[in-house]
């Protein structure tokens, strides 16, 4: 049953005061967090001065909402208004917003109520969580394995119960990945549906904004609570298509479940396994598997890397001291103030993005790299819009394996890179995708899978996922 | 093929420095992205456009004034400020 869902019951019928139910998980945090380093800020008496109002409410005998008084968290990429928000970069410490973004507008009306600002890699750039500033958050399942990333904290966090949702950003896998990795549910919606004002961005044409869950049902709950059109993004469309929740229990007889063969190359035989077993799971319920090629996909991969290190290298002008964050001690011109707090400032993956971008971008390079990989885009693009004529929701594995010990990613950035080759394709092409568990490695560490809807598909895509979990059990497992 | 000038030259533009114990390295490791980078010249595609991912044409609307932020607010999170501007060091 759903975690929110059951809290909500609990809250309503005076089991617990939400009082209890923050200062619990405030007390959990308080025993935890040393060892998984999920979060960077602890908003404890905020937390607690929000859990005091809505036990007014019930007092009074007031109707509450879903989302009202359940304990979350927020990427700490996410703006919140009075709360440092760092990107968990040095160049970001001590920044305070001066407003809210709209998720966290939307919900701070509903009284969530915030426990903290979660970890990820620095300006969500990684695939371990390790770039952050702050350390790596730890896997819940085995402390010894990374959480994932970019969004490792607020995976770490719901996946550990010191938290019971979180909303994480997915640029190229971020919300997905380490979902995968800790066992739990990652959902990134349609690009548009969710407003990105107040994300921190890092590649505004993928980025986007989407929840963290222990399982399918919660994450339709707070989807349907965040997708709304927001003036202030002018990429947004808001939830077109209604309420996932809805949707969620529909009958999937003769949905069609596509799987491209590309998607089961190079990954290890145990998530291959796990997936087609998810596939045969599917079928019991009355649901066609159908397989095609993709060939595009093969560079999806290189494409994601030169647009997203564009887009960054543009995106991260703005920090040179002079109007918030890090600032150099000691300069002798305006250049060397702007190089030294940025060369200071910045971590080295963060680095090596930025300099990636503008080789990509600059005089010479542009048309062979830049504008070769847009012409991409729009092909990739196009072979999922063809994929959804003859499919309804495609399944794939989210990650080629499971998640790496610590420290293990660092080594290699080609090698980290390719961790990302199932998820990039779906913020190449806008699409919405959730990763579910689908089952254990040999060494009992969670393989994902990663369910893909056609846009603004939210509701069939949910109900898909949302069957499968029931009908496999995964989550009793 | 980049090399250490080129490194150099795009770390100039993107306003980073580059310690010299790093660069051989970071020239090392710039290479091998790059590389991996090239594979899409490889790619037969047709030249299909890309503009925006939701079709998305130009978003206009009427111009409505709305309250600014404060300006005291705005300047908060500067390290250096004075009388409603942000400061650096006079230097010239």
């Amino acid at each position: 049953m759903s975690k929110i869902k059951k809290l909500h019951q609990q809250l309503v019928a005076k089991q617990i005061t939400c009082t209890e139910l923050t200062s619990g998980y405030l007390k959990k945090i308080e025993e935890k967090n040393g060892e998984l380093n999920a979060y960077i800020t602890i908003t404890g008496e905020q937390a607690l001065a929000t859990a005091a109002a809505v036990d007014k409410k019930i007092a009074a005998g007031e109707q509450i909402g879903l989302l009202e008084g359940i304990p979350m968290t927020l990427k700490d990429n996410i703006s919140t208004n009075g709360i440092e928000t760092t990107c968990a970069s040095k160049i970001l410490t001590g920044y305070k917003p001066i407003y809210d973004a709209t998720v966290w507008e939307l919900l701070k009306a509903q009284n969530a109520v915030l426990l903290g600002k979660t970890n990820m890699d620095e300006f969500a750039m990684g695939s371990s969580c390790e770039t952050s500033y702050y350390g790596g958050a730890k896997n819940p399942v085995d402390t010894n394995y990374v959480a994932g990333g970019s969004s490792g904290g607020g995976a770490s966090a719901v996946g550990g119960d010191i938290a019971v949702y979180a909303l994480g950003s997915d640029t190229g896998g971020s919300i997905r990945q380490p979902a995968a990795f800790c066992g739990i549910t990652g959902f990134k919606p349609t690009y548009g549906s969710v407003s990105r004002y107040g994300l921190v961005a890092y590649a505004s044409s993928l980025d986007q904004i989407g929840p963290i869950t222990s399982c399918v049902e919660d994450a339709a709950i707070v989807y349907d609570a965040i997708s709304a059109y927001d003036s202030k993004d002018s990429t947004s469309r808001g939830n077109i298509g209604g309420s996932t929740q809805n949707a969620i229990n529909n009958d999937i007889k003769g949905m069609k479940i596509g799987i491209a063969n590309e998607y089961l190359q190079g990954v290890r035989d145990e998530v291959k396994t796990a997936v087609l077993q998810a596939a045969d799971v599917y079928k019991s319920m009355g649901a066609q598997i159908v397989y095609f090629d993709m060939p595009s996909l093969k560079y999806a991969l290189p494409v994601y890397y030169i647009l997203a290190c564009a887009e960054a290298s543009s995106n991260l002008g703005r920090y040179d001291g002079i109007r918030y964050g890090y600032k150099t001690d000691s300069y002798n011109s305006i250049h060397e103030m702007m190089c030294k707090t940025r060369s200071e400032g910045f971590g080295a993956e963060v680095q090596r993005r930025i300099l990636l971008g503008t080789y990509v971008l600059s005089a010479g390079y542009y048309d062979a790299y830049y504008k070769k990989a847009q012409n991409l885009r729009g092909s990739i693009a196009q072979a999922f819009n063809n994929a959804f004529g003859i499919c309804d929701i495609m399944l794939a594995p989210t990650v080629p394996m499971t998640a790496f010990k610590n420290g293990e990613a660092v080594s290699d950035p080609v090698e980290t890179y390719l961790t990302d080759i199932c998820t990039v394709p779906i913020n190449i092409a806008g699409l919405p995708a959730i990763s579910i568990p689908c089952g254990k490695s040999t060494n009992g560490l969670p393989i994902g899978m990663q369910l893909i809807g056609n846009k603004f598909e939210e509701s069939k895509l949910l109900n898909a996922a949302y069957k499968y979990e029931i009908e496999s059990g995964v989550l009793l497992k | 093929m980049i090399n250490k000038e080129d490194v150099l030259n795009i770390a100039l533009l993107s306003k980073l420095y580059v310690a010299d114990d790093k660069l051989d390295e970071l020239t090392a490791g710039m290479q091998e992205i790059i590389s991996f980078a090239d594979t899409i010249n490889s790619a037969e595609v047709e030249n299909t456009e890309f503009d925006n991912i939701n079709n998305l044409s130009d978003v206009f609307r009427e111009d409505v004034v709305v309250e600014s932020y404060p300006r005291e607010e705005i300047l908060k999170n500067a390290i250096e400020q004075d009388e409603g501007h942000f400061l650096v060091k006079k230097r010239v």
